[in-house]
């Protein structure tokens, strides 16, 4: 859909005007329901030149855009109107990318079902009881709902691309840590956030890809190289890795099957399955949150009402002032995370916790190397089951929504590329396949990933 | 005997901020020299300034400190209302450089004050306390033109003993790192934390002393303060303290119990440091002579005294390389220096300016004219001497000056014999002092012959001229 | 063990006692899954602060363009005469 629309839009075959109007219309109704957008720009700047001439392009509220509201889902930043376009908004933009609105996320990336959103929860369009997934919920929504031909620009720290990509049945690409620009956007965890691409098919994202990443002199941790990812290698004679200790009892029966389904199509297409171990897999989950949470308590200290977002009459002394403002504009998931982030890094408990997270997390990366000197792709269940109930949702304590996340968070933490393919359903909620590979090696994943067209 | 120690931070010589390129510069205009990364605009991120490492290594080589090849920087978490980010991007673990030394003479006696580490940092916001001091106002205004400016940390042992050895390392630390060109007294600042203890009591913190003179002065206060806390069995508390320039006093801002937790963690927006040998050599190749360098080809190559040359040397960060461009073509060298040291300078003195605030080391060949009309008898060095002010404060060339002040020599030689004959007859009585033997007497005819002359003559010439008329 | 009370006030938040109480609670759990790293030897292991290893990016020391004062305001109502106004220092 998106190819045919960027090459009407080419010949002059559509007409921008009448073409932004529907698209107006369809996302100011669907966002009643599904509550996809935190901000609509008043004007659409209808642009038809470049590679993505003419496409609508929604994009996570994190991601700074210049002259329009970026909360990244907080009620601390309320009001916050950046000076300036994050660098893969400015890429976009250049090849005539036309930003439709800022979608939903869970507060500062905090959530696995963005259901901590300060502007109202998303909802899954297949099913609106359950969750879109998190924390970019708002961004799988839109490429899961609108009629129109669109890409999302979204974002993940611990699997914030793969989780909501999988629950609503899209494909979303994680690219490397580092690959792309993360210049304007708002830190949840530096050394783990990602900027990303969720779209209807395998092309759709490997083009926005092709757009925002490589190197950028505003980003100094970027170091990737600008190329085309659109043309897929086959995947004959290719190893397709199986880390056993995705396929745990903690993954629902109807997922590892559908999911086993998938790899089976890859051997029928000419590529070789191999039985790996990733031995450190177990250790992901909390090295990875430790990390997330100091870096994270340090990058949310800067909202204290003074110079942007939400404020209040300034009165007492900058402590009353700055705990007033905090108390006020955090949610209760930030806060916790502030609170732990803040404990792991304080004297006596850094070595325990801070340091120690950093040395596991080169345990994590050894394992994915050692597996990629014989395998070009590894493949597992993206999530461990499919899209929750919120009721579920409400009775799960802090660190049961933490578990949810076992699945993502090694390859997050390895900072190597990842992308979830919609490979089947149960109970007719979708069902993520997971395709991870080496650093800087995302062709290996989009040649898997575009095999076929996996999406019912 | 008291303990001193201190934490000097020198805000850097670059063209732009440590961790964006918003201009390195003091405006009055608040707010001005700022850009998403210094205003710590959520989305921002940081991006070292390859200058401000430079510099940084410069002044690790001069304090002879041990270099780290590998460095990195961390993340000093702590909230005040002049911090754009409530962290500061700094160097904990491992900083540019440790362990290093700076030697000082104190009364004739060498000290070797002995450096504990030398690593680079961000500085905050300034503030503008509104209706009263720090401690006293109703709220603050920010003005982030400063945040971000490059510091460098320079923290010494507590070796000091004195109020006079500080000021002493002070006076030549401020001086290497000018002639080093890592500070630029013309638009960077300084400030200093001095810890200071006496025997039998608690270490106190002075937060923030921005001159010499404060310094001092805190100092003696503080070790009075202390000093007669503990004579009188009081105790002295662990606290961080400001001083008062106006009232000459130390004053309590937070005890120490209250002692922050900075929270450390690397800095994940920057990349890690590892510097090349090859990186090293460039840079010290690439070193500007250090002073000590200068002082010695002074006495060397241009045959001045110990004092004259430590004088150019030392006294101002502009005079030494300008003593050296006017050598170049003017060969009297100790004239050259004695014009310098003992008029300009005094002139200088006088009216409390410093030679590089002035337009002086932009008037190299207009210097040297002044002197060459001294040499060529156009202008009398009596003459020179008063108009040398002038010569200063105008941009006005010697000889335009000469002649609008209406100095120039007398050159008509019939018009002076005239001045003196009339003269010589209004003193009737000291011609026949000197002609009864009172040889000094002419002194009075020849001062007036000056007088009359507005000193557009040479003495000696005046005084052979009265002496012929006389006989 | 974490004192939640202090941790909140070093990172500038107020909990009423419910909230202390109910955030203790959930923090000593959460704190105990984190728990799983104690019995993990990594003598030798390098930290890795980065996931891959890159070295000395810097900048050129070259002026760019800044913000107008105009536009570095236009996020607060809290200004007066350019300067930003905030809570006093002590």
């Amino acid at each position: 859909m998106v190819k045919q629309h960027l090459q009407k839009m080419g010949k002059g075959l559509v007409k921008p005007e009448t073409f932004f109007k529907k698209v107006r219309k369809e996302i100011v109704q669907k966002n009643k329901r599904l509550n996809i957008f935190i901000s609509i720009p008043k004007k659409f700047d209808v642009k038809t030149k470049g590679k993505l001439g003419g496409l609508p392009v929604s994009v996570k509220d994190c991601v700074c855009t210049k002259g329009l509201q970026s909360t990244a889902g907080s009620k601390i930043l309320e009001g916050y109107v950046p000076p300036f376009d994050a660098t893969v908004v400015k890429r976009i933009k250049k090849e005539g990318g036309v930003i439709i609105g800022k979608t939903a996320q869970d507060e500062f990336g905090f959530g696995t079902f963005s259901t901590n959103c300060a502007y109202g929860t998303p909802k899954n369009p297949i099913d609106p009881s359950r969750s879109a997934g998190g924390s970019s919920g708002g961004s799988a929504v839109a490429v899961a709902s609108l009629s129109f031909p669109h890409i999302s620009i979204a974002e993940s720290t611990g699997g914030s691309i793969s989780c909501p990509a999988s629950f609503c049945g899209v494909y979303g690409i994680t690219p490397t840590y580092g690959l792309v620009s993360r210049y304007g956007l708002i830190d949840y965890s530096n050394s783990l956030d990602k900027i990303g691409v969720m779209g209807k098919n395998a092309w759709d994202c490997a083009l926005g890809l092709s757009v925002i990443a490589g190197k950028d002199g505003l980003d100094q941790t970027c170091v990737g190289e600008t190329k085309n990812y659109t043309t897929f290698k086959r995947v004959k004679d290719k190893v397709v890795g199986v880390p056993k200790e995705y396929f745990s009892s903690a993954v629902s029966e109807s997922v590892q099957k559908n999911v086993w389904d998938a790899i089976k199509f890859f051997e029928s297409e000419g590529a070789t399955i191999k039985k790996v171990s990733l031995p450190n897999t177990h250790l992901a989950l909390p090295a990875y949150y430790i990390i997330a949470m100091t870096e994270s308590s340090t990058n949310l200290a800067k909202l204290c009402g003074m110079r942007y977002g939400l404020s209040l009459p300034i009165e007492g002394s900058f402590n009353e002032y700055f705990s007033k403002v905090r108390t006020k504009g955090f949610g209760e998931e930030a806060k916790r995370r502030i609170l732990l982030g803040t404990y792991m890094r304080m004297k006596g408990y850094r070595n325990k916790y801070y340091l120690k997270a950093m040395k596991i997390r080169t345990l994590v990366i050894n394992d994915f190397k050692k597996a990629f000197k014989t395998c070009d792709v590894l493949a597992a269940p993206t999530m461990p089951f499919i899209a929750p109930k919120f009721s579920e949702i409400r009775k799960l304590t802090p660190t049961q929504v933490y578990a949810a996340d076992v699945l993502t968070v090694a390859p997050n933490l390895a900072g190597i590329p990842m992308m979830n393919v919609p490979c089947g359903t149960h109970k007719g909620m979708p069902i993520g396949l997971h395709l991870m590979a080496d650093h800087f090696q995302e062709e290996k994943i989009l040649g898997f990933a575009g095999v076929k067209a996996w999406r019912r | 005997m008291a303990k001193i120690g201190l934490e000097v931070h020198v805000q850097l010589n670059t063209a732009t901020k440590l961790f964006c390129g918003c201009r390195n510069e003091p405006n009055p205009k608040p707010n001005v020299n700022v850009c998403p990364t210094c205003l710590g605009l959520p989305g921002s991120k940081p991006r070292i300034n390859e200058k401000a490492i430079e510099l940084g290594y410069r002044i690790a080589f001069i304090t002879n400190s041990k270099i780290s090849h590998k460095m990195f920087f961390s993340r000093k978490s702590y909230f005040y209302p002049d911090m754009s980010k409530n962290f500061q991007i700094t160097q904990y673990e491992i900083p540019l450089a440790i362990g290093g030394y700076f030697d000082v003479e104190v009364k004739g006696k060498r000290k070797r004050v002995r450096l504990i580490r030398v690593h680079l940092e961000e500085d905050p916001a300034r503030l503008v306390h509104v209706g009263g001091g720090i401690t006293t106002a109703k709220y603050v205004l920010a003005d982030y033109n400063r945040s971000g400016v490059p510091l460098c940390e320079i923290v010494t042992e507590p070796d000091f003993k004195t109020a006079e050895e500080v000021v002493a390392f002070m006076k030549k630390l401020l001086s290497y790192l000018q002639h080093i060109q890592v500070f630029d007294v013309k638009k960077g600042k300084w400030r200093a934390d001095v810890n200071v203890s006496v025997p039998g009591g608690n270490r106190s913190e002075i937060k923030n002393v921005g001159s010499i003179k404060d310094m001092e002065k805190s100092i003696r206060f503080e070790i009075m303060r202390q000093t007669h806390l503990v004579k009188f069995g009081k105790k002295v508390d662990m606290e961080t303290r400001t001083f008062d320039s106006e009232t000459g006093k130390t004053y309590t801002l937070r005890s120490k119990e209250e002692e922050i937790d900075y929270g450390y963690i690397f800095e994940p927006d920057l990349t890690s440091f590892e510097m090349s040998k090859d990186y090293f050599k460039k840079l010290d190749d690439s070193l500007p002579e250090l002073p000590e360098e200068i002082e010695k080809r002074f006495r060397k190559d241009y045959g001045l005294n110990h004092e004259q040359a430590s004088i150019l040397t030392y006294a101002d960060p502009a005079l030494a390389g300008f003593f050296e461009k006017c050598a170049k073509t003017y060969n009297d060298h100790k004239k050259l220096a004695n014009w310098l040291i003992v008029e300009v300078l005094g002139f200088l003195n006088s009216v409390n300016k410093e030679f590089y605030e002035t337009s002086m080391p932009l008037r190299k060949k207009q210097f040297i004219k002044f002197l060459e009309l001294m040499d060529s008898g156009k202008m009398t060095g009596r003459i020179g001497k008063e108009l040398i002010g002038k010569f200063i404060a105008s941009e006005d060339n010697p000889e335009k000056l000469l002649e609008k002040e209406g100095f120039s020599v007398i050159k008509d030689e019939l018009k002076v014999r005239r001045i003196v004959k009339e003269t010589v007859s209004e003193f009737p009585k000291a011609v026949s002092d000197y002609k009864s033997g009172k040889e000094k007497a002419v002194h009075f005819i020849v001062g007036a012959v000056l007088k009359k002359t507005r000193l557009q003559v040479d003495p000696e010439t005046v005084k052979k001229m009265v002496v012929e008329e006389i006989d | 063990m974490i004192d939640v009370k202090k941790v909140a006030g070093v990172a500038r938040l107020n909990l009423t006692k419910a909230e202390t109480k109910k955030f203790s609670k959930e923090v000593k759990d959460i704190l105990k899954m984190f728990s799983e790293l104690d019995k993990v030897n990594v003598s030798g292991v390098e930290p890795s602060f980065h996931v891959i290893k890159t070295f000395n990016v810097v900048r050129e020391d070259r002026v760019e363009k800044s913000l107008t004062n105009k536009e570095a305001l236009a996020n607060t109502e809290h200004k007066e005469k350019g300067f930003f106004k905030g809570p006093k220092s002590v």
